[in-house]
Order: C-alpha cells, then structure tokens, then sequence
C-alpha cells in the first residue's frame, strides 16, 4: 500500500485549468511522478482484486484522446462496466471537449434520446462509422449527461456542466492521497463524485465487489480505506449485518452520509463502531445541489440556521406546515425543498419527505418517525415504513423489519413482534400503528441506495 | 356447506383473531352473526387490515375491484365478509394458496 503523502498537484494548479481538463490533469501529474501509485483497486474484498496504477489510467487516456481527436464524435455514451473504464471516458472526453453520457443499468432506454452519439465499453476503442456525424473541436465549455436515479419519478437524463460536476470537490491538501470507498453506482451522480474526489486528489478509489455488507468491510479493512462516503441505509446495513470482527478491523477517518436523512440511532451506532470518525451529513437536492453540511455528529442542524446566511450563502426558512425553505443566495427565489423539519430542543430535524406521508382515513404518519421507533426496540436490526394501499382507508401503514442477529437472549421472533407493537401503540397515535408487519432478511434498496417508501 | 366457503369462514375467523391479537384486544371467539363494529370491536383501521390479511390468505380481494353494479356493499357481519369474499373469489383462486 502507498502511504505517503500526496504533495501535488497543487490545487492551485488544478484550478487553473478548466474544468473540463481536470480529471485528466489530475491523473496525468500524479502518473508523472507516481506512475506505480495505485488508483482504482477493483473487486475489492472479492476473490479477485485488479488494481490500476495511475500510470496505467494516464495511458489509457492518452490513447482514447488520439481516438476521440480522430473521430470527432457528437457524444460519447459511457457504455462501460468497470470503474477504470468510466474514469478514462470521462477525463478523455473531458480534455477533447466531447460531451458525456453516464446512464445506469436502469436507465439504458434512453440512449434513443442521443441520437448520433457513439458508444464505448470497457475495450475503450472508438469503433468510427463513416456514417457518423462529426463534430469540430470547439473550445466552448462541453457537458456531462447522467440519468437521474428515478425517486422520485421514472430516470430522466440531466445535462450538467463540468463545473457543477466538480463544485463539491473537495481539494485542500488535507483530502489529498486517500482512500475512497465506493458503495454508490459509479454511473450516478453520487458515484461520480466520489471517483472524481478521489482522482482529482492522487487517492485511492476502492471498488467492493460487491454491496453485500462483509464484502464492502472486507474492502475497507485490506485496502485500508478510511473515507467512506454512503446514504445512511447502506451505513445502517453495514453496522448492523456485517460481521463483528470484520466492523472492528475498518479504521474509517471519515464518514460522509448523504442522499436520505441519518437519525440519532445511527449516528450514535457509527460514533460506537468508529470512535475516531469525523462524521459529515451532507444536505443536498437534485434542484440545488449542496446546501449545507452539518459536521458535529448531531441529527438535524442547529436552530439557529433558520432565517441566517449560512456559510455557503443559503439561507434557510420554514412554512408553516413545517417544510423546509432554501434560498440558494439574495438573487435566487426561495425552493420548498419537500423535506419536513420539526423543532427538537436546539435542533431542527427532519421528520421526512413531504410526499412519504402515508394519508390512513385523513389522518398523517410520518413513515420515518415509525421506522425511528422500531430500530429502538431491542431484537429489531433494520425497518422500513411504508403505505400499503387499502380500499377503507386510503391507505395503511405497513412495515418490514430485520431481526438482530444474534436476537437478544430469551427473545423469539414472535416476542419482538408483539413488543414492536406494543412499543408503537403507547408511542404512536392509533393510525400509526403498522398494521402490517412482516419479518424479512434485508430491507430493499433502490438502485441509487435509498429506502422506497411506496409499495414495491 | 362446501369445503371452499368453509376454508373462507376459517381465514376470515384467523384473520380477524390476528387483528385483534396485534392491538392488544383479547381474542374471543368469532361467530358468523356477530357485530363487526359493536361487539367485535373493529374500526375501520381493523377492516382494513383484515382485508389485507386476507388477501394474503385467500388471494384476492375484492374491495379493490368490486363487481359492476354491486353497489357499496354492506359489511356489518362476519357473515356479511364471508359473503362477500364467497360471491367475489376469482374462479382460480385456491383458499389458503396466497
């Protein structure tokens, strides 16, 4: 493994050069200096891990560059498998000035919407038809095209500029040279960032497997990777599904959670399971991007941040009905952002999506305030909350929950059931109450690795 | 009484009991004639979730799809729901076999 630390490029450096020059800058210096340097280790915590030198990924570029300036293609679709792949399209396009597309698995129907565009797999070869349309260079600043991951409403594809696309990279010396663990698709926008924070930066980006809970540990203990950065429900699978011993050989330094709302439980969980990680919940929209990130460990952010400017120029207000408003800065209009928030001693916090309330005979539940309620009872691992429809009452409140494994002592399956819902009786309004409980090995994730809240 | 509207009786029997067992209310034992509401004690949350739990059991529901001109049917009794589950069960649909 390299230790050392990670002198350049310097990030003055990188910022001088346009952003859509970037990724390939970043890793060309590094090859430079460091061509045996390892950045992207594969399969990790599998039978087999393929390690790429940055050497490697500079040539790779290099040469689809040569391909790129021949061809001249409208755009390129990202059509690749392996991380290393997607790394070498996205920073040759990049430098040639051609635009982009990631699409994930589930979005691979809309190719028909680049029409003339031409696509590259994990050979990296450019395969050019003479039919095909050719573009001239342009120096004008090109796009990246990713699909959304569809929670809310079927993927559709989004145009981002590069600039957008690196404005959360973080790249002081303190980020520089380490290692990344990658549990997001690496075709989405939260996969991309990750890969591209930790190029532009000499890292290490470690790619499990697979999302299976001790094969993401096994990763992170043998490739000694000490960021990672994951929505809470893949963090909350990792404590509690993966093994002991394995939990406690991962040295992470940092732990940035975003895409869904972290509660107490957890964040109390992670501070046991890593004592040494700093942990930061990132609050972004697909609409806004980031707008704040609270780094003291605590759910929510503090009261005091409504109706102030907050570091990065937002300002944040409430409706009356408890959904959170943000101001982006004074020359942008205010966003109902479709989170609900509610006063919580010197805390707001989020209670969930304005569009997760379950409606049972007109009356609203709060499917995270549910779930909150059954990770704290003993034996019960995981939950998740939902609205099942019912033709009496609209709807019903419906829950899956994951057994603790080992189950506590003297406890059956049975037990924990009847204390769940005897817990959410004396803890919740009647229509709160899951009607519904079913037992079940692991709680479904959609692909970007969030929670659905309707029925699957 | 055939075997098929008695393995009706019997889930909406179970189904009802489970009902009652998950909120906390004593199990007492269901006769066809009884009251749903009043001397059951079930809510509309109760029926409800009964039905699910029936559709689970039986297949099918059929508050979800009701038969054309049927009209809002009356549920007061258990009877009521056997009929109803009896008049409405999918001509494949095998009791017991979810």
């Amino acid at each position: 493994m390299n230790t050392q630390t990670f002198p350049n490029p310097t990030p003055s450096h990188l910022a001088d050069a346009p952003p859509e020059d970037r990724l390939a800058f970043a890793i060309t210096e590094v090859a430079r200096q460091f061509p045996d340097r390892a950045a992207i280790v594969a399969g990790a915590g599998g039978e087999e891990s393929r390690t790429i030198e940055y050497g490697t990924l500079a040539a790779a570029i290099v040469k689809l560059e040569g391909a790129l300036d021949r061809v001249r293609p409208v755009g390129i679709v990202a059509r690749a498998k392996r991380t290393e792949s997607l790394v070498v399209i996205a920073a040759a396009c990049g430098r040639q000035h051609v635009p982009v597309a990631f699409l994930a698995e589930d979005s691979r129907d809309l190719i028909g919407e680049l029409r003339d565009w031409v696509a590259i797999d994990d050979s990296l070869l450019l395969v050019a038809n003479p039919a095909d349309q050719r573009r001239e260079f342009e120096a004008v600043a090109t796009h990246v095209v990713v699909a959304t991951s569809g929670t809310s409403g079927p993927p559709k594809l989004v145009e981002h500029s590069w600039d957008s696309l690196l404005a959360a990279a973080r790249l002081a010396e303190q980020w520089h040279g380490l290692g990344w663990i990658l549990v997001y698709d690496a075709t989405r926008w939260a996969g991309i960032q990750v890969w591209l924070q930790a190029l532009l930066t000499g890292g290490r980006l470690v790619v499990p497997a697979s999302r299976d809970p001790d094969v993401v540990l096994r990763a992170i203990v043998a490739e000694q990777a000490t960021v990672l950065p994951a929505t809470p429900t893949l963090l909350r699978r990792l404590l509690t599904s993966a093994d002991r011993t394995l939990l406690a050989g991962a040295r992470l330094e940092r732990i940035t959670l975003g895409g869904e709302v972290a509660d107490g439980l957890l964040l109390e969980q992670c501070r046991a399971a890593f004592p040494g990680a700093k942990i930061t919940q990132v609050y972004a929209t697909t609409e806004l991007g980031e707008v704040f990130r609270v780094t003291d460990g605590l759910p929510g952010f503090p009261a005091t941040w409504l109706g102030r400017s907050l570091a990065g120029g937002a300002r944040l207000g409430m409706r009356r009905d408890g959904e959170l408003l943000v101001q982006l800065s004074r020359d942008t209009a205010e966003v109902a952002t479709g989170d609900l928030v509610e006063k919580r001693g010197d805390r707001f916090e989020f209670t969930g999506r304005r569009s997760d309330v379950i409606v049972v005979g007109g009356a609203k539940v709060l499917p995270r305030r549910v779930e909150e309620l059954l990770r704290g009872i003993p034996g019960i691992a995981d939950a998740r909350v939902y609205g099942m429809p019912s033709a009496i009452t609209g709807e019903l409140v419906a829950a899956e929950v994951v057994l603790a494994d080992p189950m506590p002592a003297g406890s059956s399956p049975e037990s924990i059931r009847a204390a769940a819902l005897a817990a959410c009786r004396s803890g919740l309004e009647p229509h709160g109450v899951p009607r519904i409980l079913d037992m079940v090995k692991k709680i479904a994730t959609n692909p970007a690795g969030k929670v659905p809240r309707r029925q699957a | 009484m055939s075997i098929t509207a008695d393995a009706t009786v019997a889930a909406i029997v179970a189904a009802i009991r489970q009902v009652l067992h998950d909120t906390g209310r004593t199990a007492v034992t269901v006769q066809p004639q009884m009251l749903l509401s009043t001397e059951l004690g079930l809510d509309s949350l109760d029926l409800a979730q009964t039905i699910v739990l029936l559709e689970r059991s039986l297949g099918f529901d059929p508050f979800r799809s009701p038969a054309p001109d049927s009209g809002r049917p009356s549920i007061r009794t258990v009877a009521d729901l056997v009929g109803i589950y009896s008049q409405n069960a999918p001509i494949s649909s095998s009791p017991g076999q979810p």
